[in-house]
């Protein structure tokens, strides 16, 4: 569309903006009033946390509290931070965070790019095995006894190695590859390129939304993750992770048990060790870092920042 | 490949290398790791042993508490502990399907899975050859630690329940606001008529509160496993003792899954009465715990039928807000004067629940004898009191806990007990019971009688005086009143999950937490109609065939505990 | 799209199987083969090998006991299972659930993204987003107290709004209603889980070339249009995908919210698959009924996926196999 048409379809654009514009306007207002909507809905649940949190736990159990503490005090996250496990698990959930999103990374686009390729032989049939791995699962005890004989009882492996192929993963990535056009490889097999450095030069760096969704996706399964640590590391403290850590704070508070006497019993015992107001403070710590860490991440797949268009 | 690409394939390389790396850390140590014990005279060398316990214990601290570490010096031991979190059973049937054992393993109920796994040894010789103190305890007692009629091996030491107490606090009956009684002048409180009158008319004079709020006659906690304090409040006002879901026959002991007496049908009928003429609260089968508590929390409930530990928070927030006409005196309400409240008819020791040692530990006999020191006179005192000079003193004989050090131990509980270590090691000890006095004349545990008046708020005071009582449980029968059962309380016979019983009994309770909501707060033309098709429903699933297996079992524990 | 395909087609048609034309073919696509098999052997390992497991469900089992010391039943678990009636009513109720949450799970965030997508605000449109994910992150404890608290007839908001505006002159018992169940659960997951849904629609918007949306443009076309023509149809893989993969979890993906916005009155509606697993199966130790109910709901999760995968891989074109 050259200059030389301008004026004829700029004053043909302008009229039919004028028409459909009572359309958008009432596009307009539906999206701003619906936002306005959907803000209000999704923060307060997160700002009831936060200030039952930060409120006194004996004035909590009142009820009551929706955005704002009724008594602001500090000692529930005081309390937390006394837990010594708490800076190890720390570490351990950083580092197994980002071990394990990188190697799932990997995996996840180099077989979503394999099987991306209709020409590849092996494509129905190595969906076929990793669709089915979704909805099987042998158990818990089988499950522990392989952890076993592999040797990865005790160890930080255990975090990432299991859980490395994601076929959830897998099939998002691929439905990205499938809408970018074929002719991006062909032409980079003309070049010569084998189908490895397609992968990793041409491919890769087009699947940036679908990464950083799927990265997304497993930092925070890595992050949240605790009753591996507890299955497989329980008795280990190099090895304990934050949420574990917190987890053990928190699990005090529910009791399932079977008959009254021992219920009244463990009640007794456990009083006053996790109070609400400490398992809210709990949330927020887990929450933040995923907080802070997020915005990097967003600017990928929320459009409004320049992203590359595909070059045709 | 390109240069490029080589660097990136060495990148991922090195990235699989050091997770390997990080990943091969050493299998589980067993030794102690830099413990610099001073070798204790009697030649005993630092030892760690591994520890599974199915209790939780937030504020472990690895026995580097005050406590903890005056226990490692007079064993020897230290425990590398791990506390199961959220639902036991699976890391147990985990430790028993795949040898995985800790040197120590406190199994609960779960016991039998060790047992099938022969991953747990037998203690009865060491008990008798090492443990004196354990077998001072126990004396005769010693029969309710075995297992069963055909396999009568000592599997745990009982380190639980405690070997004997006398329940100082009346925790349970139902419970009234201190104004709602004074505004009727005291009254005697005994049946459900009483109860419900002294509600009615507090009510109709102030329905609602100072803030406009509507009070509540009366309200109740069954928010999932809360249940069974609603459900149990059949046999509690009928006479029955807490039995589990069975009210078993004293005489014959015939096993009746005990909704089915017809006295309970009259307590919830009554509960349904209360409903429809609007003393109960419409929320009691849907609220959720902590609603109940902040409703508790608010003073507009007048009257609970709950135990103390269940509400207990919201009444701390009354106390805490200084409202203390709004919390709660205990009454043994019953059905009819004929039937007395059981709260105080004890169960005795159970001797299931406690510490096994399995079949790899190191050291059994070491093991042993640190489980028979905690036990000894010197450990329960150490794990109640703590250590003398820093903890308690003692003054002409009396021994009491010094005020300041209480102060912080109400105030700052948990970094207490990480510090100190109070309490920590409690249900590793076989252990007395509130009441009991060791042989310098004072209280094994800090729970006794004089001390609770101290902490009575003037509103309560009031009351009990009114009431001419000293403690609440003055009000209540006590445990003379009533004859120890043969087969101590039957929700203490642990069964195998496979057993018959165990399968119809869940049915049974589906049923009945479907049913029993249904029944109450249906319209009272209703009742009858909606309690007959559930006592049908018990018939069509079975329930007689439960009652008659497990009247058999309770013949088998007799049996057990009578042999010797 | 269809361009595309032929493209592909065209330039890499499939040789016949003639055996030295199949060794050729697996030849060029070795670094294929390379980038997939070792993948495929994990899978093999950490999760086919324990499936060894499922004869858990064909014996009596026991823990502590080695594997040639089970008891074996054959059926009779099975046969438990379908002879329970409250099998069926639970059934019922994970199916009813599953489905709303399925519609309801598709339709609202797509919506929501495509709604999203027209902020032409960049900071608002990050703000909205961000926010908008939190209540994924608030347990199902505190969401469902939540919820709870705001339907409850002693001073929930719901029925304060009701009363005050003369809608109704006694508080309505919402949680106490049976009838009313699956729709409060519905309702709630589409509030916490809404957001974090979207994420991957807005990401498969963002990857839409703009080329598209400028040639609309000039050519006049309302942005309802251009929603309606170019983005939705550009997310339509991912809708597709994600949709078979959810119909295959119709028989149950967890219990958390059912079981805490549930109560005793409301549980003919509310008890779900994976909690009469839990409360039958593992919690009582019964580990072999629990692994035949495993059995049942992954052979019928299996049945739905490649179902659903035929189905739309021939109305479509799109599937996942």
């Amino acid at each position: 569309m050259g200059t030389a048409n301008s004026t004829t379809s700029a004053s043909r654009s302008k009229n039919k903006l004028h028409t459909k514009s009572i359309q958008d306007r009432i596009l307009e207002v539906i999206v701003y009033v619906s936002m306005i909507l959907v803000t209000v809905l999704t923060l307060y649940p997160f700002l009831n946390v936060l200030a039952i949190s930060l409120n006194d736990s004996v004035d909590t159990v009142r009820g009551g509290i929706t955005i704002w503490p009724r008594e602001f005090t500090l000692k529930n996250y005081d309390l937390i931070f006394t837990y010594k496990g708490l800076i190890t698990g720390f570490q351990n959930s950083v580092l197994r965070t980002v071990i394990g999103t990188v190697l799932g990374l990997l995996s996840g686009s180099m077989l979503a790019f394999v099987l991306a390729r209709n020409d590849f032989g092996g494509r129905r049939w190595i969906s076929m095995f990793l669709a089915i791995t979704m909805y099987v699962s042998g158990g818990m005890i089988p499950g522990f006894i392989l952890m076993k004989d592999l040797h990865l009882i005790n160890t930080f492996a255990v975090y990432v190695l299991p859980g490395l192929v994601s076929a959830f993963n897998i099939f998002v990535i691929r439905s990205f590859i499938d809408g970018l056009p074929y002719a991006l490889q062909e032409s980079a097999k003309l070049d010569g390129a084998n189908d490895f450095v397609i992968y990793w030069r041409v491919i890769l760096p087009l699947c940036k939304p679908a990464l950083a969704t799927v990265a997304l996706f497993l930092a925070v399964g890595q992050w949240n993750s605790w009753f591996d640590t507890y299955l497989f590391n329980g008795s280990n403290e190099t090895l304990t992770t934050l949420q574990y850590e917190l987890m053990k704070i928190l699990q005090s508070t529910t009791t399932s048990a079977t008959n009254s006497q021992d219920a009244s019993n463990m009640a007794e015992r456990m009083a006053q060790v996790s109070p609400e107001s400490v398992k809210m403070a709990i949330t927020i710590i887990v929450t933040i870092p995923i907080l802070i860490v997020y915005p990097f991440l967003q600017k990928y797949f929320v459009k409004g920042m320049t992203l590359g268009a595909v070059k045709s | 490949m390109k240069s490029g690409n080589k660097k990136i394939v060495a990148s991922v390389l090195s990235l699989v290398m050091i997770t390997a790396l990080v990943g091969c850390s050493n299998p589980f140590a067993t030794d102690s790791s830099g413990d610099h014990l001073p070798d204790s005279g009697d030649g005993k060398q630092p030892i760690t042993f591994t520890y599974f316990s199915e209790d939780s214990s937030t504020n472990w601290n690895n026995m580097n508490d005050e406590v903890g570490k005056v226990i490692k010096e007079k064993t020897g031991v230290t425990l590398s502990a791990e506390f199961a979190v959220g639902d036991p059973v699976q890391k147990l049937s985990l430790i028993a399907a795949t040898g995985n054992y800790p040197d120590l393993i406190a199994a609960k109920a779960d016991v039998g899975k060790l047992v099938d796994a022969g991953a747990i040894l037998d203690l009865t010789d060491l008990i008798n050859e090492h443990a004196p103190n354990i077998k001072k305890m126990l004396g005769d007692k010693i029969v309710r630690t075995k297992y069963s009629l055909d396999d009568q091996a000592i599997y745990a030491v009982p380190t639980w329940s405690a070997v004997d107490e006398k329940k100082i606090r009346a925790d349970a009956g139902f419970e009234l606001q201190h104004r709602v009684v004074k505004e009727a002048g005291y009254p005697e409180i005994r049946t459900v008529q009483d109860y419900e009158k002294v509600i009615q008319s507090y009510l109709s004079k102030h329905p609602v509160d100072e803030n406009g709020n509507k009070n509540i006659g009366m309200s109740l906690n069954a928010d999932d496993w809360h249940m069974y304090q609603v459900t149990n409040l059949g046999f509690q006002t009928t006479g029955g003792p807490d039995d589990g879901e069975y009210y078993i026959d004293q005489k014959t002991h015939q096993a009746t899954y005990h909704f089915r007496r017809p006295e309970e049908k009259e307590f919830f009928r009554w509960l349904n009465h209360m409903n429809a003429i609007g003393l109960l609260d419409p929320e009691s089968f849907v609220q959720k715990t902590d609603q109940f508590k902040a409703k508790v929390a608010s003073g507009r409930i007048l009257g609970l039928a709950d135990p103390e530990w269940d509400y207990g928070d919201g009444q701390n927030a009354l106390r805490a807000a200084s409202k203390f006409d709004q919390t709660y005196g205990h009454y043994p309400v019953t059905m009819s004067k004929e039937y007395k409240d059981t709260s105080f008819w004890l169960a005795g020791f159970d001797g299931g629940y406690g510490i096994s040692i399995s079949s790899t530990c190191k050291d059994p006999v070491l093991a042993i004898k640190f489980l028979d020191f905690l036990a000894s006179e010197e450990g329960q005192v150490l794990n109640n009191w703590g250590i003398e000079g820093k903890h308690y003193t003692v003054k002409n004989g009396k021994r009491s806990f010094i005020p300041e050090v209480q102060e912080r131990a109400n105030n700052d509980s948990a970094a207490f007990q990480k510090e100190a270590g109070l309490g920590l090691y409690w249900n590793m000890m076989v252990h007395y019971g509130d009441g009991i006095k060791d042989s310098t004349g004072n209280y094994f545990t800090r729970n006794y009688p004089e001390l609770l008046s101290l902490n009575y708020s003037n509103a309560e005071k009031e009351t009990l005086k009114a009431y001419k009582a000293k403690h609440w449980k003055d009000l209540f029968p006590t445990e003379e009143d009533f004859q120890p059962r043969a087969y101590g309380a039957a929700y203490t016979i642990s069964l195998p999950n496979d057993d018959p019983s165990m399968i119809l009994g869940a049915k049974m309770k589906d049923i009945t937490w479907k049913y029993i909501p249904e029944a109450v707060m249906s319209k009272p033309e209703d009742f009858d109609r909606i309690w007959d098709a559930y006592m049908a429903e018990l018939e069509k699933d079975g329930v007689q065939e439960m009652e008659k297996i497990y009247t058999q079992h309770i013949q088998d524990r007799i049996k057990l505990w009578s042999a010797q | 799209m269809s361009k595309r395909i032929l493209e592909k087609e065209s330039v890499y048609k499939k040789v016949s199987p003639i055996r030295k034309g199949k060794w050729k073919e697996w030849h060029n696509q070795r670094y294929l083969y390379y980038m997939s098999i070792p993948f495929v052997l994990w899978v093999f390992v950490f999760q086919y090998f324990p499936l060894w497991g499922w004869t858990m469900a064909f014996q009596k089992y026991r823990p502590g006991l080695g594997f040639f010391e089970q008891k074996w039943v054959g059926l009779e678990h099975f046969r438990t299972l379908f002879q329970d009636d409250h099998f069926y009513q639970v059934l019922r109720n994970t199916l009813a659930m599953s489905f709303m949450g399925l519609v309801a799970g598709f339709v609202v965030p797509v919506i929501f993204a495509l709604i999203l997508n027209e902020v032409r605000i960049g900071v608002m449109k990050r703000f909205v987003q961000t926010v908008s994910y939190l209540p994924h992150f608030v347990s199902w404890v505190v969401a469902a107290g939540i919820v709870t608290k705001m339907l409850s007839t002693d001073g929930g908001v719901v029925n304060s709004i009701l009363l005050g505006l003369n809608l109704v002159d006694q508080p309505i018992p919402f949680m106490s209603q049976g009838h009313w169940f699956w729709y409060i659960v519905t309702s709630a997951d589409i509030w916490k889980e809404t957001g974090w849904n979207a994420i991957i629609y807005l990401a498969a918007i963002s990857s839409i070339g703009p080329e598209l949306y400028e040639a609309a443009r000039v050519d006049g076309a309302s942005r309802l249009k251009q929603m309606w023509h170019i983005t939705l149809p550009g997310i339509r893989p991912t809708i597709i995908v994600l949709l078979i993969m959810s119909i295959g979890h119709l028989l149950g993906n967890g219990f958390e919210k059912q079981f805490l916005l549930g109560n005793h009155m409301v549980i003919d509606y509310s008890e779900v698959l994976d909690l009469y697993a839990l409360n039958y199966g593992l919690s009582m130790g019964r580990y072999s009924f629990g692994t035949a109910i495993n059995i049942f709901n992954s052979v019928i999760s299996l049945f739905l996926l490649f179902a659903a995968n035929g189905i739309f891989k021939r109305v479509t074109k799109e599937s996942i196999m």
